[in-house]
């Protein structure tokens, strides 16, 4: 069979780059970035932080074909920053957010292990005997 | 996407007498969740292994071996049938087993690779086949881990609900009704944790969503919360690739090495590639030394992913860069500055990364040369 292997729509070849920016020659502040062996998980996420970031002014990203590994993520700032600085702001500040919800989430379950808060008469969590026995030790 | 459970991957048939054709029974094999507790850790993807074929570190062999000589019933076939051989065994795979891999093994849980449920009476197995008597069915089953872009039986996930606004106070969507939406439409659990919309305040026509409500079940290979945060560390490590990568240094990691996979692969200090990079004046040329592997910096930059507690991981912002090039404005970047990292979860942005910042303006004499504090993205 000539099927492509499967693992070829997420790990990067031997030598690829996983980012490439080319500058928009017709548009002022503009750039497309092509970003290989990943989907609309990340591209999503991306679009959606630079439109909520007030020196952007265009965000959008495309898939070109369904079998081809890679997206278009198309910038446009309005010139106090490039669009590789502004999308490099746009990665550390999802970073931070989902470091904080991670950390909130790890937080709250202690609390809540069986759906009640358990805690001691200082207010500090018990860990329950049932849950955590066996899946989630590792944490 | 990416939470890699174990699932069987492979099944040689070596005697299938039972009314199922044998790729029936291989895909019913394959969904059968298996233990894969921190396995992300624990186990290797077999194309990553330094095995030929594979071994103990990247799959796991499994054993069914059944026969029914009963006449008056038949039998059922189940997940508890299937017997795990213990990776002790010498020679499995019959390949080069290295021992850099031990660790790995002592990460796994007794029941890693197990069927769920396997010797515990208050869970049913998981039915694969009836037979009756005189039909047999032996085979060798190898799991293997993967990801569920690959196939789905590599999903822990069982169900993933997700839910914003139960009361509809903002009015994204509007429900069809005959008489009263309210008393027609049930409401559901997540209701019970916001108040309904009042009839006498004005509709708020700027509020925007502020809670979202996420449901996740797992087929037990998993537990929900394992899930959880990994689904988080991934998102993380995507995003750290792609930073990475923006900053002119190919990461040599798949993207998918969850974790405290070190950022880095060979070092190439004084490749060709240098010249690329050569600022025009310098003549010298930046060559990046790719993290990990000890080129001249002997820096190794690791991003643990969960960052949460932020006081392990340190996401090197620069992996010992100009370390073969013997440029002359190199960045001088050590990552020892980039403690904290991803982690400070107040600041939204880690507070590290010394003087990584990104496309210094090609004015500032030579070429890349020497960003300032204020370029990069990190120190907003």
């Amino acid at each position: 069979m000539n099927a492509p292997n499967r693992y070829e729509l997420y790990v990067l070849e031997e030598g690829e780059r996983p980012v490439e920016v080319t500058e928009d020659t017709k548009i002022p502040n503009a750039a497309t970035v092509k970003i290989v062996k990943q989907d609309h998980t990340l591209a999503n996420l991306l679009r959606s932080q630079l439109l909520s970031m007030p020196q952007v002014t265009f965000a959008g990203y495309k898939v070109p074909h369904p079998l081809h590994p890679y997206f278009l993520l198309k910038i446009q700032t309005d010139g106090s920053v490039t669009p590789t600085q502004v999308l490099e702001t746009a990665c550390t500040k999802l970073i931070g957010t989902i470091a904080t919800l991670e950390a909130k989430f790890k937080r709250e379950f202690t609390y809540n292990a069986d759906g009640a808060v358990q805690e001691d008469a200082y207010g500090v969590p018990v860990t329950g005997d049932g849950l955590e026995g066996r899946s989630y030790i590792d944490f | 996407m990416a939470r890699v459970p174990v699932a069987i991957d492979m099944v040689e048939i070596e005697t299938n007498t039972t009314v199922l054709p044998d790729e029936f029974i291989a895909h019913r094999l394959g969904m059968i969740p298996l233990v894969s507790t921190n396995c992300d850790e624990a186990m290797r993807y077999t194309r990553d292994c330094t095995c030929e074929v594979r071994c103990t570190y990247c799959a796991i062999e499994l054993m069914l071996n059944v026969s029914c000589h009963d006449g008056g019933h038949t039998m059922d076939i189940t997940s508890d049938m299937l017997e795990v051989v213990p990776t002790s065994r010498p020679g499995f795979g019959g390949f080069d087993v290295d021992a850099d891999g031990s660790e790995e093994l002592a990460k796994r849980v007794e029941s890693f690779g197990h069927p769920i449920g396997q010797g515990d009476p208050s869970t049913p197995p998981i039915l694969i086949c009836k037979i009756r008597k005189g039909q047999e069915l032996r085979i060798r089953c190898i799991a293997k881990k993967g990801i569920a872009k690959e196939h789905s039986k590599w999903s822990p996930c069982a169900a993933v609900g997700f839910e914003y606004d139960p009361h509809n106070k903002l009015r994204h969507t509007s429900y069809w009704f005959e008489y009263d939406a309210r008393s027609e439409w049930p409401l559901s659990e997540n209701a019970k944790d916001e108040e309904p919309a009042r009839d006498d305040l004005p509709f708020d026509y700027n509020a925007k969503p502020e809670k979202f409500y996420m449901d996740v079940e797992t087929d037990g290979s998993l537990g929900a919360q394992e899930v959880v945060m990994k689904g988080l560390a991934e998102l993380q490590t995507k995003l750290a690739n792609l930073v990475l990568g923006l900053k002119g240094d190919p990461p040599e990691t798949d993207g998918f090495q969850n974790g405290a996979a070190a950022l880095g692969g060979p070092a190439n200090g004084a490749e060709p590639a240098a010249a690329a990079w050569g600022a025009p004046g310098g003549g010298g040329g930046w060559s990046p030394a790719r993290g990990g592997a000890g080129a001249g910096g002997g820096a190794t930059s690791t991003w643990g992913a969960g960052a949460g507690g932020g006081s392990t991981s340190t996401w090197g912002a620069s992996p010992s860069r100009g370390a073969g090039g013997g440029a002359t404005g190199t960045w001088g970047n050590s990552p020892a500055a980039a403690s904290g990292g991803w982690g400070a979860p107040a600041g939204g942005s880690g507070s590290g990364g010394g003087t990584a910042g990104g496309w210094g303006s090609p004015a500032a004499g030579a070429g890349w040369g020497s960003p300032s504090q204020t370029q990069n993205g990190w120190n907003v």
